[in-house]
């Protein structure tokens, strides 16, 4: 793959377009040409596969209405909400654990396995403990993402270099400057790393909540959209969806490989 | 040498023992001090059942909901997917790696989807399959595809120089090149994919379940939040972890047995 | 045999007066570093050299202020040693290089630490930049370098916090021969220069030769000093003297030593080798 990230810059300064933009745009133009297809055929259920127009009318239509934006804010402060929350708690247990090798001994490998479980089936005792409201999301999307973020931690303490620890010290620095220009610079890869997983499943954690239960944001307007059979409306809200994620997804990992330390 | 070699062994059973015993005693104690704030009414039995009830409801749970018919039901979905995830997912991965073009086109493409929360598709899925299993399975299966196309991409490609070289002096053909040398030298790279793959599905099939109502263990915790059964949810809800963490164990287990070679 | 211990005059910069290392396993105490004492003149060379598991990585921590000693004392310029000190700047054998810091700002570590202004840091840094051969570099990152070029960031970087005496591990081991040779080169010109005080902790004999004023050589475990011997060879040298008489002489008379040393060394490892067999049971 290191092959592959070489070659495309060179086939990027060719003249006329690379191949691969070709091939690319060829694919895309054939799934829409496809799905065109499929929409006029009728071979499936109505509505199913909606005609691209129909989609677009209903991008346009979700885009320039208020309310959408209204739910995306509400969706919004909750992740974020969530992902503050977690992300703290997993960053002290995870440089706790990272720090102290009795403690991971004793706790690490009940974090390693409940991590990966589906987080949406402690729904039924968030609302209880949290309520209805925005509570209840919050809460899931902050355990959902305390798990990637500890565990990325606990191992990016453990993997930072002991030399340049030991320079640190030759150097007679403090505590504190330590921490700040060593330890946490040291880790900032795997600390990245555990905020974009974070990332992604608070904001899945939050959304699937909101589909269960609610009467805001994001997940409430898709299963929204189900209830009212509103196929186009559905598409474009998840492609808007897609979009926004992936786009935020790609912003944390750019943020954290900001200078040109990508190779290490 | 003989120090390294044969005083941890000695200390072994302490040094490692003492930690996993701490472990499993903070989560006794935590227990116990739950439990003694709601018999003393510090805490109230309608928001935790005192973990002394959830206990107890274990086996009428078990009973009542036949919890192993669901457990095989999830199971079979679970396995459904990952057959398919296995035959889609490599293949796609091989595919790719071949047509070198096709590579550079998708990779960023499935790389990014990998990081779109796809399980929110799942009332798309509900239109399109119906609330029958079909919804839930295929939500498993695309939700655990990409990551087992990006690893067998990256263990293909990853494959040593020296070997695709070795390959090369005993003039094989393009087929044996991939089938004696590049395939089996991406395999452990494929199972970590496959192993992730399954965690997915797992994840999100026991997810879909729970949300949409229909099927095997996630449904279980639903129906009995809906009841207000609350020591049974409790009681489900570590069933369903219990089962996950059981899973994950298996799937490590048989990724490390089929990799011993290595 | 052996005249050197006791340190005579009050003109040494530091003193190693009689240190012991011992550390404690399950299997009973290790004597790393034997009563060694030794003392370093002001702008001398001095090289420290022996076989694996002498005990000279120890030393080179215990002088550093890095690891604690069981006896004696380690003093520069009169002051006891007890953690690291201020004027004893470290270059350590591994890649130790900020890989997230520009050449500038790794070698600017130092001064940031102590609170110098930014302006005046980077002027420094370009300084050291500088006497190293590193310029046009400083706006790179580690890993646009060679290893041998983040080698001499960390002798930047150590040199910049202006050390009286440079304490290296090693630096030069991870390297091939000829880069090896060549920064040498670079080294002795910079202590040359500077009229570093130095000590160097090495386990090649050529190295130890070529720079050195004094090589103090070390018994394999425990370590303990063997001999010192004074190196009287013209000075500017560059690495061209490694083909002299005199310095095959030098090379063979230390190298008699040593391969005392480290032939006790592998025999000691091969009878390791073999226990764990036997203990087994």
């Amino acid at each position: 793959m290191a092959d592959t990230s070489r070659v495309t810059p060179l086939a990027a300064t060719a003249p006329v377009m690379s191949p691969v933009t070709l091939l690319r745009i060829a694919i895309i133009l054939t799934v829409l040409a496809v799905w065109e297809l499929l929409s006029y055929s009728g071979w499936l259920y109505r509505d199913v596969v909606p005609s691209l127009l129909a989609i677009g009318r209903a991008l346009i239509d979700l885009l320039t209405h208020g309310e959408y934006y209204f739910n995306l804010a509400v969706t919004a402060g909750e992740v974020g909400t969530a992902l503050l929350l977690g992300g703290t708690c997993g960053l002290i247990v995870g440089i706790t654990l990272g720090a102290n090798r009795f403690l991971s001994k004793a706790f690490e490998s009940y974090l390693y396995y409940l991590g990966p479980t589906p987080k949406i089936i402690f729904f039924p005792i968030m609302i209880m403990w949290f309520g209805v409201g925005p509570g209840s999301k919050i809460a899931l999307g902050t355990l959902s993402c305390f798990f990637p973020v500890a565990l990325s931690a606990a191992a990016g303490m453990r993997q930072i270099d002991k030399t340049l620890i030991r320079v640190g010290k030759s150097f007679r620095a403090s505590t504190a400057q330590m921490v700040f220009k060593i330890y946490l610079p040291a880790m900032r890869h795997p600390i990245i790393n555990g905020v974009r997983l974070g990332l992604g499943v608070a904001l899945i954690g939050t959304l699937l909540a909101e589909t269960k239960l609610s009467n805001k944001g994001i997940g409430f307007l898709i299963i929204n959209a189900y209830s009212t059979f509103d196929m186009p409306r559905m598409y474009a809200m998840l492609i808007v969806l897609f979009i926004l994620s992936i786009g935020a997804n790609a912003f944390v990992g750019r943020f954290g490989g900001l200078d040109t330390i990508r190779r290490n | 040498m003989s120090m390294t070699a044969t005083t941890p062994a000695r200390r072994f059973s302490l040094a490692n023992v003492l930690p996993a015993l701490t472990g499993i005693g903070t989560l006794v104690a935590f227990f116990l001090i739950v439990e003694l704030l709601i018999q003393t009414n510090m805490l109230s039995r309608f928001i935790v059942p005192p973990p002394s009830e959830i206990i107890a409801s274990f086996p009428r749970v078990i009973v009542e909901e036949h919890v192993l018919q669901r457990f095989v039901q999830t199971l079979g979905e679970c396995l459904t997917a990952g057959v398919m995830l296995i035959i889609v997912g490599v293949s796609g991965g091989v595919l790719m790696q071949r047509f070198r073009l096709l590579q550079q086109a998708c990779e960023t493409w499935v790389a990014a989807l990998a990081s779109a929360p796809l399980v929110l598709c799942y009332p798309l899925f509900l239109v399109i399959f119906g609330r029958n299993a079909w919804t839930i399975i295929m939500m498993g299966f695309v939700a655990g595809l990409p990551p087992v196309i990006l690893k067998t991409l990256e263990g293909i490609s990853g494959t040593r120089k020296v070997l695709v070289n070795v390959g090369r002096s005993f003039n094989l053909t393009s087929s044996q090149q991939f089938w004696k040398i590049l395939f089996p030298a991406a395999l452990p790279t494929i199972f970590v994919g496959i192993r992730l793959g399954l965690i997915f599905a797992l994840i999100n099939i026991v997810g879909v379940e729970f949300l949409i109502n229909f099927g095997g263990l996630g449904q279980l915790i639903n129906e009995l939040a809906e009841r207000y059964d609350l020591a049974g949810t409790y009681a489900a809800i570590c069933f369903v972890v219990l089962v996950s963490v059981m899973f994950f164990m298996a799937v490590e287990k048989a990724e490390k047995w089929l990799t011993r070679a290595e | 045999m052996t005249p050197p211990a006791a340190p005579q005059s009050s003109n040494e910069i530091l003193v190693v007066d009689d240190v012991l290392v011992r550390f404690d396993t399950p299997d009973g105490s290790v004597t790393a570093v034997d009563h060694v004492s030794f003392g370093v003149r002001p702008g001398e060379f001095l090289s420290v050299i022996g076989p694996s598991g002498c005990g000279k990585s120890t030393l080179f921590n215990v002088i550093g202020g890095l690891l604690g000693h069981t006896a004696g004392v380690v003093s520069v310029a009169g002051e006891t040693i007890n953690g690291p000190h201020q004027s004893i700047g470290m270059v350590f054998q591994e890649e130790s290089t900020f890989p997230w810091r520009s050449v500038t700002d790794n070698v600017a570590f130092p001064l940031e630490l102590i609170g110098m202004p930014k302006a005046q840091r980077i002027e420094r840094a370009r300084h050291f930049i500088s006497l190293v051969g590193l310029d046009g570099f400083e706006n790179r990152y580690p890993n646009e370098l060679s290893g041998g070029m983040r080698q001499r960031v960390s002798l930047a970087r150590t040199l910049a916090s202006e050390p009286k005496i440079l304490l290296m591990d090693e630096p030069f081991a991870a390297l091939d021969e000829q880069t090896r040779l060549l920064l040498g080169d670079k080294v002795l010109q910079i202590q040359q220069q500077l009229k570093q005080t130095t000590l160097l902790i090495t386990h090649n004999i050529t190295e130890a030769v070529q720079m050195s004023d004094r090589i103090l050589v070390m018994t394999y475990r425990p370590g303990k000093v063997k001999r010192i011997v004074d190196i009287d060879l013209p000075r500017p040298r560059t690495s061209e003297i490694v083909g002299s008489e005199a310095f095959g002489r030098y090379v063979a008379q230390i190298w008699a030593d040593l391969r005392e040393e480290a032939s006790r060394g592998m025999r000691d490892e091969e009878d390791h080798m073999m226990q764990p067999a036997g203990s087994k049971s």
